[in-house]
């Protein structure tokens, strides 16, 4: 019979000591309903699992880093909305993923957006990442021209103050995400995936 | 209900509403003036990193140290309710808010880093904010002045089919802080109702996903698209003309990618995309081009609103 001893809870412990983790021991309380798998889009049209990504956790299997199957969920946090006894699989999902960047898995899938890193340093704002506006361009009929139009467009709308905080925001922007460590994880990534090619 | 201000506000941009739709901050302004509601909008603020977060990108402390700055700002220039045009906006800061209050270790963590670097003056103290009384999405504010809309009512909408989508950061995340229902969510369809309307209430798929998913939308399109189009099938099946949503992920998804889902469905869908304060400010009166913003729009708002009735006094 497994205890909550046994080193396998060592696993859930160390999501439930995670600072995103807002549910406190709510891992520990999942009686396995099935509540989650039922109402989650990426279950319904994919092999995403939330009630089994729970069970492999408090089985310690620490394989699920690994497992693609991860990176499929919406973060529309449906089954966080609708536990019954409190715990949402939508933060530890998230939390799995960065216990998985910390080990050096799925630098692949954060190398698209790195845009997002890019686009905060140079202007503080979160926009689009490039590498998707040839998609974007393909899929939606006029966004590039309107995109091209969006200086006219604010005008009219009279907006103020301009897209572009003053430069003296941007640097303690970037200065904020130099000392929490972000800048660093950013370029270990990038070193990473360039290094391959 | 939670007691819901209508001064000292800070609106809060937001990345996606800036450079996609930029009408929804021009019709909030308006909505809000008609409405008398104290509110300021800041150069200072900036993005709260949601969709680099919501991409794994962005780790919590990353995300939690740019809300304590932005925090700060709000309290400084005298306006703590931050209050957010984005799900997503709306969803992040609230919860930086709870962490900060809540983990002493993360708000020491954060705010020795400050003091270390020169930046002393964005530390924050615990209960500098309270995630109930000073976070808000501009739904709220609406829903708290909404017995006041109908005064300022001019064009009657009501001959439209319209539905609601109310967007997952807003009512799934701090449920217990979203107005108007979570499973069964209706705080949109009674401000529509504010306007003289009525709209189609509950549907198939009310209250799942738009289905853009972060960053399914942009790495997974597939599964993005197919749970987009449960939506969009369930709302073709009730001939819905107007969709009328509160959030900028789920304005594009729908707005941007209709044309593309239709295609792959082989229907043609054809219902038009508003942000809610869009729909009270065009029936405010709001012009097309200055207030609504209807440029940006990839779906033609006049394909549906050909013209506009004024409301009989």
């Amino acid at each position: 019979m497994q205890k909550i001893t046994d080193s396998p809870i060592d696993f859930a412990e160390d999501i439930i000591h995670d600072v995103k983790n807002s549910k406190e021991e709510g891992v520990l309380k999942c009686v396995q309903c099935g509540m989650c798998t039922s109402t989650c889009p990426a279950a319904r049209h994919s092999d995403y699992n939330p009630r089994d990504i729970i069970e492999r956790v408090l089985e310690g299997d620490i394989t699920i880093l690994e497992d693609d199957c991860i990176w499929n969920c919406f973060y529309c946090y449906t089954c966080h909305s609708v536990c019954p006894v409190g715990n949402s699989v939508c933060e530890v999902n998230q939390i799995l993923k960065q216990f998985a960047i910390k080990n050096g898995i799925g630098y692949e899938k954060l190398y698209e957006y790195m845009g997002f890193a890019d686009s905060y340093f140079t202007a503080a704002i979160g926009a689009i990442p490039e590498i998707f506006f040839a998609d974007i361009d393909r899929d939606v009929p006029g966004w590039w021209d309107f995109r091209q139009h969006l200086d006219e467009i604010r005008n009219e709308l009279e907006l103020d103050p301009p897209l572009m905080p003053p430069k003296d925001v941007i640097d303690e922007v970037s200065t904020i995400l130099t000392i929490t460590g972000f800048k660093k994880k950013i370029e270990n990534i990038r070193e990473a995936q360039e290094g391959e090619k | 209900m939670k007691s819901v201000p209508d001064k000292d506000i800070l609106l809060f941009r937001s990345c996606l509403v800036s450079v996609e739709y930029p009408g929804v901050e021009a019709s909030t302004k308006f909505v809000f003036d008609k409405l008398g509601i104290d509110y300021a909008i800041s150069e200072k603020q900036t993005c709260c990193t949601g969709l680099g977060h919501y991409s794994d990108v962005f780790d919590q402390i990353d995300t939690t140290a740019i809300g304590a700055r932005n925090f700060r700002i709000a309290r400084e220039i005298g306006r703590p309710n931050l209050v957010m045009m984005c799900a997503t906006c709306y969803a992040i800061n609230k919860k930086s808010v709870k962490l900060l209050n809540k983990k002493d270790d993360l708000r020491e963590h954060i705010n020795k880093l400050f003091d270390d670097n020169g930046l002393s003056h964005l530390k924050y103290e615990k209960d500098d904010l309270k995630p109930t009384e000073n976070i808000f999405h501009v739904v709220d504010i609406l829903y708290g002045k909404k017995d006041e809309i109908k005064d300022h009512i001019k064009y009657d909408l009501s001959g439209y089919t319209i539905a609601t989508h109310h967007g997952c950061h807003y009512c799934k995340v701090h449920y217990e802080d979203t107005i108007g229902g979570v499973r069964d969510p209706n705080i949109l369809d009674e401000l529509i109702e504010e306007c003289g309307c009525k709209t189609i209430g509950w549907y198939d798929h009310k209250r799942a996903t738009c289905g853009t998913g972060f960053r399914q939308r942009y790495s997974n399109p597939e599964l993005s698209f197919t749970a987009t189009a449960d939506k969009m099938n369930a709302i073709a099946d009730e001939d819905v003309d107007i969709m009328v949503h509160l959030c900028p992920n789920c304005h594009i998804q729908f707005d941007r990618y209709q044309h593309l889902i239709g295609e792959r469905e082989g229907r043609n869908f054809r219902a038009i995309h508003l942000n809610i304060a869009q729909f009270i400010a065009l029936a405010m009166g709001g012009d097309f081009d200055k207030v609504i913003g209807v440029k940006a729009h990839t779906v033609p708002i006049d394909s549906v609103i050909k013209e506009l009735k004024e409301v009989e006094q």
